[in-house]
């Protein structure tokens, strides 16, 4: 769909769950135990927000306890380290979402 | 026929496949026609039938079909050497001896070609036989046995020194090596009371898993079968439902597959038709169809236990159907698989 980075890492966590336990390989978790997880990061523009969330939600959702959930962080700037582009030319991406969108206009 | 014979030179330099070649294994006649769709390799042996002066005879032998499966199965054998798959034993499958010695032999099989299964099986119908013959009649709530302080014995006495240790012996006999476990062995199952004590009785949920006995069982190419009986914090025993057991056992390990030997098919779309089976489905797909009533009240059980498995990092997760001849084999070691497989 046009998203060419995220970043990834393993973290530990919980959440309050209501009194019900998180099954984690196997074994039940109460409230206070950190069980592993995975964190993903992902910058995007806004009008991209919402087709990613959706996507996350459709792929990973198991109806289990400990899904996870998703934050929506507003970024001030994004800047580019090697070329020093800021605002959206360092969000862009090739083979994004952006060359995807004037691919299929350019068709039209 | 060029074709045909580089596609069964790569067998000859795989070790693996040599122990194959002995007479024990058995090309059930059931197992070749269940091959659907006529695969390359099928079909270039087809074309030698046409080639006139050649040494190979005019019909093709069972011998030639049987290699040509045997060198379709690489490709899955590949991907799954070295991986955990927990096979539940039950239903049909455990009742009748011609269907146990074939999952017996496919269990050895597996394990011979790198696999690395393990087995968790039930007993329902021993335990019943036994407690009737101790004068006690065996009664169910909701699918899941009452089970008071007599019944528990009778159930560990049943499944852990009876059902276990049959299995392992027979699993011996076919040339592998079992070790039975229970989940009282090295805690690998801690069991807790279901929310349904009052009713139930000693039927525990698994609280904890700990898989660590099972990695140099393993690991040294034998065969764990385990009996889910477990107990508590306390050593107060527990009945563990066979199929809840196995789903926490393959989160714990890690495993790949996860395999429920049922007597279904699997998973029917339309309940009233045969043919409707889902091969293949999501959790959000499984989900769907059990809120749209689509699947029988005992299944709904055995899919909750294949989610919550999947939840926790399980590859797959398939009911299939027990019933069937090699039935694990179908399901492992072809496209086609024998049943439901349910995908994270």
């Amino acid at each position: 769909m046009g998203i060419r980075g995220v970043t990834v890492s393993d973290v530990r966590g919980f959440g309050a769950q209501g009194g019900s336990t998180e099954r984690h390989g196997g074994s039940e978790f109460s409230e206070d135990k950190f069980i592993a997880k995975v964190k993903m990061e992902i910058v995007v523009c806004k009008d991209q927000v919402e087709a990613v969330v959706e996507k996350i939600i459709e792929e990973a959702r198991t109806g289990e306890i400990g899904d996870g959930k998703i934050f929506l962080i507003p970024v001030s700037d994004v800047i580019r380290v090697r070329t020093g582009e800021r605002g959206e030319k360092a969000e862009r991406m090739s083979g994004g979402r952006a060359d995807m969108m004037s691919l299929t206009a350019s068709i039209d | 026929m060029v074709v045909a014979q580089t596609t069964t030179t790569p067998l000859c330099g795989r070790l693996p496949f040599r122990s194959l070649h002995k007479d024990d294994f058995n090309p059930n006649p059931s197992f070749l026609p269940a091959r659907s769709t006529p695969p390359s390799s099928l079909a270039a042996a087809a074309s030698i039938t046409t080639v006139p002066a050649s040494s190979l005879p005019a019909v093709q032998t069972p011998a030639q079909a049987r290699v040509d499966i045997l060198s379709e199965s690489l490709p899955f054998i590949q991907r799954f050497r070295g991986k955990t798959i927990v096979v539940k034993y039950g239903g049909a499958a455990m009742k009748s001896a011609a269907l146990q010695s074939s999952v017996i032999n496919d269990l050895v099989l597996l394990s011979c070609v790198g696999l690395r299964p393990v087995l968790v099986h039930g007993g329902g119908p021993e335990i019943n036989s036994w407690l009737l013959r101790l004068g006690h009649e065996p009664q169910f709530h909701n699918g899941l046995r009452v089970t008071d302080a007599l019944t528990m014995e009778v159930v560990e006495m049943v499944l852990v020194g009876k059902v276990n240790k049959s299995l392992v012996s027979l699993i011996n006999s076919a040339g592998g090596t079992a070790v039975g476990l229970c989940g009282k062995d090295a805690r690998l199952l801690t069991a807790r009371p279901t929310p349904d004590a009052a009713a139930l009785g000693f039927v525990g949920e698994v609280a904890r898993v700990d898989p660590g006995i099972l990695r140099p069982i393993l690991a040294d190419g034998h065969i764990p079968v385990i009996a889910s009986v477990a107990a508590d914090e306390n050593g107060q025993s527990y009945n563990v439902n066979a199929d809840t057991a196995a789903g926490e056992i393959a989160a714990a390990m890690g495993a790949e597959k996860l395999i429920l030997l049922t007597d279904v098919a699997g998973i029917l779309e339309d309940r009233n038709d045969p043919d409707s089976l889902v091969k293949e489905i999501d959790i959000s797909g499984i989900r769907k169809m059990v809120m749209e009533k689509k699947v029988a009240g005992g299944m709904i059980p055995k899919v909750n236990c294949c989610v919550r498995s999947l939840a926790q990092g399980v590859r797959t997760a398939s009911i299939i159907d027990g019933r069937v001849p090699h039935s694990l084999l179908l399901e492992i070691l072809t496209d086609e698989g024998a049943g439901t497989m349910i995908t994270g």
